[in-house]
């Protein structure tokens, strides 16, 4: 076991950023740390590096104390903080350099280690620009370099794909994936995907409480399922709808009305882990009733964390991961939004057993 | 410590302040030098230290307003408190890079005793005896500059209260000389300065309790000797603020003594404000 955080709390007078927070993880693992703003990740991810001090509980990391041997844990981790703590004033190499030697590396590694973290993090061909005059990708990418150098066992990323295009996002992803063999990695994140991508293990933390902490895939397995089906269909309402009753297993069904004339939308519920797809195309079909787009809603990881958080949903747009491409829904979010809201509290309600037996 | 140090005092030379503080700070001395010792031919280079103190005023506050302000403002001392360095070597690099230019200033002051021997005797031992005692005391500016900066994340206001400090450490003679010197103003001053620390204590501390008991117990001791014995607070008020004046300490080089109570006084300014500014570094942790 790498980190044991037991009964943190972290209090700013009467404010309460962390509430007694208590995980481990694990050597290899790679954690992500998920929460809206102001949750208390970057409150968490300070303590365990120990740049602040924990109102009450205690961090330990290899089994020393973060309060008791500060020196000794600070070997161990390499920290990127929310903003990159670069020197504007000094080229890449040289701000390397300089972070090489206040890590204490050893001489006769520390060229090679430099050119080596360099060409990882894809900043060799910065190497003699001035930090100030880099784009905000790349100086995310230098501060991600002064985490990795000399590669400690823990490295600590508070949101390392900030302001990155969707391009370096991928290559920064795939270089945290690379260092997982042989560091053990937590990062905090508000981009549920990009956790869902890179995570083997999420802890899902609000106002300072943890909500829940499971491995990736078990949490879209077990909270995913929703059992409900998006129908786009072209055709006369009444026969619609007959055909539509046609078909058993059906618990609910909402109509979202017409946007374009002669096409209906509708979501079907019907109990988890109950597929009337193919039964739902052949009384379509029958009914003569063209079926545009069908497809099953499954739950994101972004659905589950705004599910677990509580947060307002208009505060941040839904995204569904669905069969389908995710685009053409773009345009009738609006329509969903009112239907999504409902579908969010039902599924509330079966959360919280959820939360409850974890 | 190395590493900071050497980040320093490169920083210092690529933003220019390193150049223009000493370029400036050889200039004055250099009018300085000029009237006193070539066109009015006094044999004393320790006059011309002497005359040119109020220089700290204006240069060091320059010099140390960013040392720690910047790292506090771009966030870069996440990296250095989160890095295996003790807070300690971190101050300790950043005093001696900043020492370091100064010492540059110094060494070539220490030419001018020589462009003055070819000209005549010159008494060398109290010449260098002065700049020595001029280090020490640029020293322990350096020092509190530090400790200032420590305290903000503004460069500008780093750069005023390390000025408004600094000059009233050197206004503190004259201001010491004004003060009552009588027993009972002393007491009545005594218990004002009391109330102050306990107006601090309590911004810092928000602990009414321990405030009142500071306050108390105080109040109470001074009151204490101050009926007991009233003769100690003859005179005490001039001499607690001139104990501030960091300045009046490089008189008795001026008169050419090696003056021990003065090096003494300066080392220990230094070494209190760099264990201050240490201080200052640990507690942001338990902010």
């Amino acid at each position: 076991m790498l980190i044991e955080v037991i009964n943190l709390v972290k209090r700013y007078g009467d404010h309460i950023a962390v509430d007694n927070l208590s995980f481990t993880v694990d050597k290899g693992q790679i954690l992500g740390f998920l929460g809206p703003n102001g949750a208390g990740k970057s409150t968490t991810m300070n303590i365990i590096t120990g740049y602040i001090s924990a109102t009450e509980g205690s961090v330990k990391v290899n089994g020393l104390d973060v309060f008791e041997e500060p020196e000794e844990v600070k070997k161990m981790i390499g920290y990127l903080p929310e903003i990159p703590p670069l020197y504007p004033d000094m080229t890449v190499k040289e701000y390397l350099n300089f972070v090489a030697d206040i890590k204490k590396v050893d001489r006769s590694k520390k060229k090679k280690m430099i050119e080596n973290i360099m060409e990882s993090t894809m900043i060799k061909n910065m190497e003699n620009r001035l930090i100030k005059h880099l784009s905000k990708g790349y100086r995310q990418r230098v501060g991600l370099a002064q985490a990795i150098m000399g590669y400690p066992p823990l490295i600590i990323l508070d949101e390392p794909t900030v302001g990155l295009d969707p391009k370096q996002i991928i290559e920064i992803r795939e270089l945290i994936k690379k260092l997982a063999k042989n560091h053990t990695v937590i990062l905090s994140s508000h981009i549920m995907q990009e956790v869902s991508a890179v995570c083997d293990t999420v802890l899902i933390i609000d106002k300072g409480k943890m909500v829940l902490i499971d491995k990736t895939e078990n949490l879209s397995n077990r909270l995913g399922a929703t059992g409900c089906i998006k129908l786009t269909v072209k055709g006369n309402r009444n026969k619609i709808m007959e055909a539509i009753n046609k078909v058993s297993q059906i618990t609910s069904i909402d109509e979202h009305g017409t946007e374009v004339n002669g096409v209906y939308d509708y979501t079907l519920y019907t109990d988890e882990n109950v597929d009337i797809r193919e039964d739902l195309f052949y009384a379509m079909s029958n009914a003569k009733c063209p079926i545009l787009e069908m497809y099953s809603v499954k739950m994101s990881l972004e659905d589950i964390f705004l599910k677990v958080t509580g947060s307002n949903r208009s505060a941040i747009k839904p995204v569904e991961a669905s069969d389908n491409n995710v685009f053409e829904e773009d345009s009738s979010v609006d329509l969903e939004e009112g239907q999504k809201s409902e579908e969010e509290v039902e599924v509330n309600e079966e959360e919280n057993k959820d939360v409850s037996h974890i | 410590m190395l590493a900071i140090y050497k980040k320093e005092l490169r920083s210092y030379f690529t933003s220019m302040i390193g150049f223009v503080f000493i370029a400036f700070f050889l200039v004055i001395i250099g009018i300085y030098f000029t009237i006193y010792n070539l066109l009015m031919g006094y044999a004393n280079f320790e006059y011309t230290l002497s005359g040119i103190t109020f220089i700290f005023v204006l240069l060091v506050p320059l010099l140390t307003m960013r040392l720690m302000a910047e790292e506090n403002k771009q966030k870069t001392d996440q990296l250095l408190l989160t890095s295996p360095l003790s807070a300690f070597s971190i101050v300790m690099g950043k005093f001696l890079a900043v020492f370091s230019i100064f010492l540059i200033v110094m060494l070539i002051i220490c030419t001018y005793p020589i462009i003055m021997m070819r000209y005549g005797t010159i008494s060398t031992a109290t010449s260098y005896a002065s700049i020595f005692g001029f280090i020490l005391l640029g020293g322990a500016y350096l020092a509190i500059g530090l400790f200032i900066s420590s305290l903000t994340e503004s460069q500008v206001v780093a750069a005023v209260i390390s000025f408004i400090v600094f000059l009233f450490t050197i206004l503190m003679e004259s201001i010491a000389n004004i003060l009552p010197s009588d027993n009972k103003s002393a007491w009545v001053i005594f218990s004002v300065i009391l109330l102050i620390i306990c107006i601090i204590a309590y911004k810092m501390m928000n602990n009414l309790v321990v405030t009142i008991a500071i306050g108390v117990i105080g109040e109470a001791a001074l009151t204490l000797a101050y009926k007991i014995k009233p003769t100690l607070f003859d005179g005490s008020v001039v001499k607690v603020f001139q104990w501030f004046s960091v300045t009046s300490r490089f008189d008795n080089f001026y008169f050419g003594t090696l003056d021990l109570s003065a090096i003494v006084y300066l080392i220990s300014i230094i070494v209190v404000f760099l264990f201050l500014t240490t201080q200052s570094i640990k507690k942001k942790r338990w902010s």
